[in-house]
């Protein structure tokens, strides 16, 4: 039998003898060789993914919550000294597979509409969460809060919580949960679910009930943002306008 | 009138079909010319290979389903809470402020319970991160030692890791026939 060049080849060459064999065929019928490769990603492999996912996890969490539980860590270099862990950790972690996340360190569609759209959502955003969150604290807790109290007056003040709870959160969290971690999650699981896990994870470091409602959609969006465009840096500057608005509150 | 189309040969390990010259099926590789040694030999494997799939389907199967009922009984645990504390702490103004978080939690945990028929992995981690760091809240803040509570975290912890790990091979699975 002579093989017809068309477009549409009905046979294949066996990988072991070269026998022309059916297209759909998962064995040589004349000498039996099996004509798939088996994908080696072992289970155990996607185990060891998760729990270096969860190592991560556990340093931030951990650094999170003796920053904010733990009266001896309450001092403002202690503080310090915790955001400096967490920016260590989102680095370190993320340079691990150094050669796949670079990629999303590009930015090949940078486009200036784009970039002020998602900061217009998201300055709109912190406004709405400011005022629910407000009445919400009062109607729960009766309290209303106002953190960096001291702080407030000088500029220097004020560029220093400006760019501890603006510029450090926005940069450093979405290097570990939209970098590394999302990245991490989309060799074990789907896009769909591996944006759920992230967002929930992130907003449940937080450590706060009445904040779960808008950050878990916060999360989510940065995550789809981030699948979308293939970059980290739309959702850095999203964080970023998020978290200024909410800072030019506090400091007015 | 057209001759009689010729009978089908069929394999005998898989029993799709066959061409009359194959040695060995194009689909399982069953030697179809082979000796007999050759072809109970390669039937005693597939069946081991069977057998095995078989019970890594039962085996996942039961700990999805307990990882599942795992996230409504804590769901359960946190209504109950939430119903004390209110209870307790009738008179107190802050009543709110206990009630209210207990209440979150057992709606996040039922959420995650439901939803996870669907979204199996993402609900099975999310439930266990969330479940370690308020039992790692509570116990910062209120410090004790009781053998008993942390016997019902490790069953729960147990449980839900098992769940991940089923979830996980079933991922796998997934991915590597494009299901998802």
């Amino acid at each position: 039998m002579q093989q017809v060049d068309n477009e549409l080849p009905d046979k294949k060459p066996c990988i072991q003898c070269g026998t022309l064999i059916a297209l759909d065929g998962n064995f040589c019928n004349q000498c039996g060789a099996k004509q798939f490769v088996e994908d080696h990603i072992s289970a155990k492999k996607t185990w060891n993914y998760l729990t270096q996912t969860g190592l991560f996890y556990g340093i931030s969490i951990t650094a999170c919550a003796l920053a904010k539980y733990a009266s001896i860590f309450e001092t403002f270099s202690w503080g310090l000294f915790f955001d400096l862990i967490l920016a260590i950790n989102a680095i370190g972690f993320f340079a691990i597979s150094w050669k796949e996340n670079q990629k999303i360190l590009q930015w090949k569609s940078f486009s200036w509409s784009k970039l002020a759209a998602y900061s217009s959502i998201a300055m709109a955003a912190s406004v709405l969460v400011h005022y629910s969150v407000g009445w919400l604290n009062l109607v729960i807790y009766s309290k209303d809060d106002n953190y960096y109290e001291q702080l407030k007056g000088s500029i220097a003040g004020g560029l220093l919580v400006v760019s501890l709870t603006a510029v450090m959160p926005a940069i450093f969290e979405e290097l570990g949960f939209r970098g590394y971690l999302l990245q991490t999650l989309l060799k074990i699981t789907d896009k769909e679910q591996a944006v759920f896990i992230s967002a929930f994870l992130f907003a449940i470091l937080h450590f706060s009930f009445v904040s779960l409602f808008w950050l878990i959609p916060f999360a989510l969006f940065a995550g789809f943002v981030r699948i979308k465009e293939n970059t980290l840096w739309y959702g850095v500057f999203f964080h970023f306008c998020f978290n200024l608005t909410a800072c030019i509150f506090e400091l007015l | 009138m057209p001759p009689a189309p010729p009978p089908i040969l069929r394999c005998d390990a898989c029993f799709k079909e066959i061409a009359n010259d194959d040695i060995f099926c194009a689909h399982c590789g069953y030697p179809i010319k082979g000796t007999k040694v050759e072809q109970s030999a390669f039937i005693t494997k597939q069946n081991k290979i069977d057998f095995y799939k078989s019970g890594i389907n039962k085996r996942t199967r039961e700990r999805i389903n307990k990882a599942g009922n795992t996230l409504f009984w804590l769901a359960g645990l946190f209504f109950l809470s939430a119903t004390i504390s209110f209870f307790v702490l009738k008179d107190n103004p802050e009543v709110l402020a206990v009630v209210i978080p207990y209440l979150v939690l057992g709606i996040v945990f039922l959420i995650l319970g439901d939803y996870s028929k669907k979204k199996t992995l993402a609900c099975f981690i999310s439930g266990l991160c969330l479940y370690i760091i308020v039992q790692a809240i509570d116990l910062v803040q209120n410090p004790r030692l009781n053998l008993y509570s942390f016997l019902i975290m490790a069953i729960i912890i147990t449980f839900l890791i098992l769940g991940i790990k089923s979830a996980v091979e079933i991922e796998k699975i997934k991915k590597e026939n494009n299901l998802s």
